[in-house]
């Protein structure tokens, strides 16, 4: 390995990665974070500047950061419990000839529009759909669409895939001749599984919560769509921002922000999710 | 048994949606919310509505050289950085990391300000040194700009997956492999890549899916160009028609088709590999 | 800012009539040339009999491009009025519908996007013309325009230091729309209005995503000018828009499909979406608030970097045909500004009191004022609303 053709080799090999990150990432962020200290400009966008008064503004967005803040946790927290039976049903459970069908049709929703099924939800949750039905039951008055819970259900509805698949390949790569050598010393279905499946899952589990997580903090159509503008994340802010009182510099102070809340955050997350193991290669990162 | 009912009705809340968007693409009416009679005239429509079909055309585009490069680069650097330890390693786990933890939006406007702003230095540059002064080039945002931001985020994505499964690889037969004086490239193609390639094609696939679905980056670095995503985030603003509906509907069934023949060409190879064998 | 806008004001109207005269000197000459040596009919009878030069061609000269984008507002347009213009001269159209002026103005900023013509309303020109993003019209590539037809109150916003930026596509007024089976007391003003968002119809009232018709609203209600920009009266504001907050069905520009599902009861509502919610559900009340409100005019303008400078001129000459705005409002409601199309329209449509208010209702309403459209607080103001 430490042979002068090897490293040439992975300097090669890791060359167009190397450039891809400096140029759409690194230099990016730095501008963002110059632009963060600067002013807006009369009619909207930046002049050089260099102040903090973008950074002491932050607390006018405080709700969309605490509506973030409880929605991404809460909604990968939701996608977790729904996704893993399913999951561990398609790796474990189901016969290999229905195993690939059946996986394909969880992703399969992934290739209609992502905005196309958020609109479904609109009409679904709205006061043709599911209200009316419950009239007709004889509850009146529900009102589900433009609420925190319609937001959660196109959350739900959103990002489960992303869930089941990750959970999927760890439990995949699990040898079935564990769980039968479990069985045949005696040990419960419900033992195999606290004590063989659950572990060798926590990879894909951590991974799956933090992909829904990520793109939940970023999120802008679901509470564009389903919460009617009265539930704000921070990614409807910084769409505003940019895109409607054209204030780059604040609005570059959100981004960073909230770069650093999600850097603080998943830091402390991985910490707890995967202390236990610090020492090894995990496979999530 | 419990299993087989919680996931019916799983697929249940996952394609009732979808049945509502495939049964209003069928909607004579103009409006979204009633159902007035059966006719196929969004799908004529939406066919001959260049708009739609250049959306169409730019997302296939942006999404299959985003799957393709990040599918090559992230394998490549998944194994590199498999060789390496030390400072560099440290230093690419944490681009890595950074690159899948910040969300699209910031991805998208960090691009966007950061483009915008090289574009406002370079154009009256390039303006001035051009020799024919007629048609000076203009850079601006576009294709290269939307692919170029999803292959960050797909790239990273690649390299995880990639890197889980080589932890996870069965290191003994690299070992028998180089005992057997076999070269580091023949180690590669007959034992590592044969192991990594469901990771390789996972990666592919998701990349692909996201890259194609994508809205918020190309909603801010897409410049003049249209993809699917941003066509149909203008459509339903405008107040969805059935058009809309059956641009979803085709979709789905397009990637239906694409992803049975990709099983029915998997399976004929797994045959014939099996007698192989 | 505001001594800028003092020196840009609009010029008189009867200036500004002489001003167009002028500029639409050349194309009346050229017409009367025409008709005068019979080479106009010359001309029609060549295109009857050569097909290559019927309607599509004698729409517009110049080479048009397949495809042009229109930035416009929900409920706008005929859709047929559209389809026809596709159907004449084989150009499609993307119509990109904005939820408010600011949206527009900062997609324009931000490099455009490819659009042909926008629809940009009377405050917006001062700055769209200060920041160079339109292009000044040429009268003589729009003959369907006829500037002595005008009514300059609505027309005049769109002449920014002598030059004409845009065409007046239609007027209109904002008030309130009630579900009257829903609400009982349906409110007279807007501070009734924000009483019963607050109260019986809590959970059902719709305010825009749009600083100038919300933070406007609000301000009416507090007793102050729609276009104040006074910070104390804009913090009142503010107050009163986060305390309804929590009782609003939804924060949007596109009201129509939430008040027709009956979700929502009460909404900001421009006089146009009042006559086509009204025409079909006749329990929704269109009522301008005793308290103030808006008057606007919109027009189609065409941006600095449009694709296509004869498609943005084909389209626009298309839309300024009489017979042409009729058709469109059959659809979207609003009164236009040219005295040809009245002329072609209905008796009903001249008397209607939605679209045509009684006048002490009309002389409460101001139009929007330019600084508001940039103003650092009311855009930090509905952000802050918005984010609440």
């Amino acid at each position: 390995m430490g042979n002068k053709k090897g490293s040439w080799l992975t300097a090669a090999l890791l060359a167009p990665t190397t450039l891809w990150f400096l140029i759409m990432l690194v230099f990016p962020l730095i501008v963002v974070v110059i632009y963060s200290f600067g002013e807006r400009a009369p009619v909207g966008g930046y002049v050089a500047s260099l102040t903090l008064e973008q950074y002491a503004n932050l607390p006018s967005r405080l709700k969309a950061f605490t509506n973030t803040m409880t929605f991404a946790p809460l909604g990968a927290l939701m996608c977790l419990i729904i996704a893993y039976p399913l999951a561990y049903y398609l790796a474990v459970k189901v016969s290999q000839r229905w195993k690939l069908l059946l996986l394909v049709l969880v992703i399969l929703p992934f290739w209609t529009s992502m905005l196309i099924r958020t609109y479904a939800w609109i009409f679904i949750l709205g006061g043709r759909g599911i209200p009316t039905l419950l009239e007709i039951i004889g509850i009146e008055g529900v009102r589900l669409i433009n609420t925190p819970f319609a937001v959660v259900v196109g959350i739900v509805y959103g990002y489960l895939p992303l869930m089941v698949f990750p959970i999927y390949v760890s439990l995949d790569k699990l040898d079935k001749r564990l769980l039968e050598a479990a069985s045949d010393l005696g040990s419960t279905p419900f033992r195999s599984f606290v004590q063989i499946t659950l572990p060798l899952s926590m990879p894909g589990v951590a991974t799956g919560c933090m992909l829904v997580f990520i793109l939940l903090m970023g999120e802008f159509l679901i509470p564009a769509f389903l919460g009617g503008g009265k539930v704000f994340f921070i990614g409807n802010a910084l769409v505003d921002l940019f895109l409607q009182s054209r204030n780059w510099p604040f609005g570059s102070a959100v981004a960073v922000m909230l770069v650093i809340i999600m850097l603080v955050t998943v830091s402390l997350y991985m910490r707890f999710t995967m202390g236990g193991k610090s020492g090894r290669d995990t496979s999530i990162m | 048994m419990v299993m087989r009912v919680y996931s019916f009705v799983v697929y249940l809340f996952l394609y009732v949606p979808i049945g509502i968007i495939v049964l209003f693409s069928f909607n004579s009416g103009r409006h979204a919310s009633e159902f007035v009679g059966l006719s196929s005239k969004w799908y004529g429509k939406a066919l001959s509505n260049p708009f739609m079909m250049d959306a169409l055309t730019s997302s296939l585009i942006i999404a299959f050289s985003a799957a393709t490069l990040s599918s090559i680069m992230g394998t490549t650097a998944a194994l590199a950085l498999q060789r390496m330890r030390g400072p560099v390693r440290v230093i690419f786990d944490g681009l890595i990391y950074i690159s899948i933890m910040i969300p699209g939006i910031v991805i998208g406007i960090a691009t966007l300000v950061a483009l915008v702003t090289v574009f406002d230095i370079l154009n009256p540059v390039l303006a001035a040194i051009w020799p024919d002064d007629n048609r000076p080039p203009k850079l601006s945002l576009g294709y290269i700009s939307v692919i170029a931001a999803h292959t960050l985020f797909t790239m990273s994505l690649v390299i995880v997956l990639v890197r889980a499964r080589i932890t996870g690889m069965d290191r003994t037969l690299i070992e028998a492999s180089q005992d057997l004086y076999a070269t580091p490239w023949q180690t590669f193609c007959q034992i590592t890549l044969p192991q990594i390639s469901p990771a390789i094609l996972a990666g592919f696939l998701l990349s692909f899916t996201f890259s194609f679905d994508d809205f918020i980056i190309s909603f801010f670095v897409a410049g003049a160009n249209t993809t699917l995503p941003i066509y149909i985030f203008s459509s339903i603003r405008r107040g969805i028609t059935p058009e809309v509906n059956a641009i979803g509907t085709m979709v789905l069934v397009v990637s239906l088709t694409l992803l049975i023949i990709a099983q029915v060409l998997l399976r004929s190879r797994e045959n014939k590999s099996s007698r192989d064998n | 800012m505001s001594k800028d806008y003092e020196d840009d004001l609009p010029i008189t109207a009867s200036k500004f009539m002489d001003e167009l005269r002028r500029y639409h000197k050349g194309s009346v000459s050229r017409r009367h040339f025409l008709g005068v040596t019979g080479l106009g009919t010359a001309m029609a009878v060549m295109s009857s009999a050569v097909p290559s030069l019927a309607p599509g061609r004698a729409l517009a000269a110049g080479n048009l491009s397949n495809k042009m984008v229109l930035a416009t507002w929900p409920n706008y347009h005929n859709p047929k009025t559209l389809e026809n213009f596709t159907g004449a001269t084989d150009v499609h159209i993307q119509a990109n519908v904005f939820g408010s002026n600011e949206e527009m103005i900062a997609k324009m900023q931000a490099g455009g996007g490819g659009v042909n013509v926008i629809e940009n309303t009377n405050y917006t020109f001062q700055d769209y013309v200060k920041l160079g993003l339109l292009t000044p019209l040429d009268l003589s590539r729009i003959p369907n325009y006829d500037p002595s037809t005008q009514n300059p109150k609505f027309a005049e916003a769109s002449t920014v230091n002598g030059k004409v930026y845009g065409v007046c596509k239609n007027w209109g007024t904002t008030g309130l729309v009630i579900n009257s089976s829903k609400v009982k007391n349906v409110p007279k003003s807007h501070k009734d209005f924000f009483d019963v968002t607050m109260g019986e119809g809590s959970g059902h009232t719709i305010l825009h995503d749009y600083q100038l018709t919300t933070i406007g609203a609000a301000l009416c209600a507090l007793g102050y000018s729609f276009n104040s920009v006074n910070a104390g009266e804009l913090a009142k504001a503010e107050k009163l828009l986060i305390d309804s907050k929590p009782h609003l069905f939804a924060i949007t520009s596109d009201y129509q499909p939430g008040l027709r599902s009956g979700d929502a009861w009460m909404s900001i509502c421009w006089s146009g979406d009042g006559k086509q919610l009204n025409t079909d559900l006749p329990e929704m009340k269109y009522v301008i608030a005793s308290d103030g409100g808006e008057l606007w005019s919109d027009f189609y303008s065409i941006p600095a970097d449009t694709p296509s400078l004869d498609t943005s001129y084909a389209f626009i000459n298309y839309m300024m045909d009489p017979k042409n705005q009729v058709l469109d409002a059959e659809a979207h409601g609003y009164p236009t500004s040219d005295s040809r199309v009245a002329a072609l329209q209905p008796a009903s449509v001249q008397s209607d009191p939605i679209l045509h208010p009684a006048k002490e209702l009309f002389d409460g309403l101001e139009f929007g004022a330019a600084v508001t459209l940039t103003d650092p607080i009311r855009a930090e103001v509905m952000a802050r609303f918005k984010s609440a």
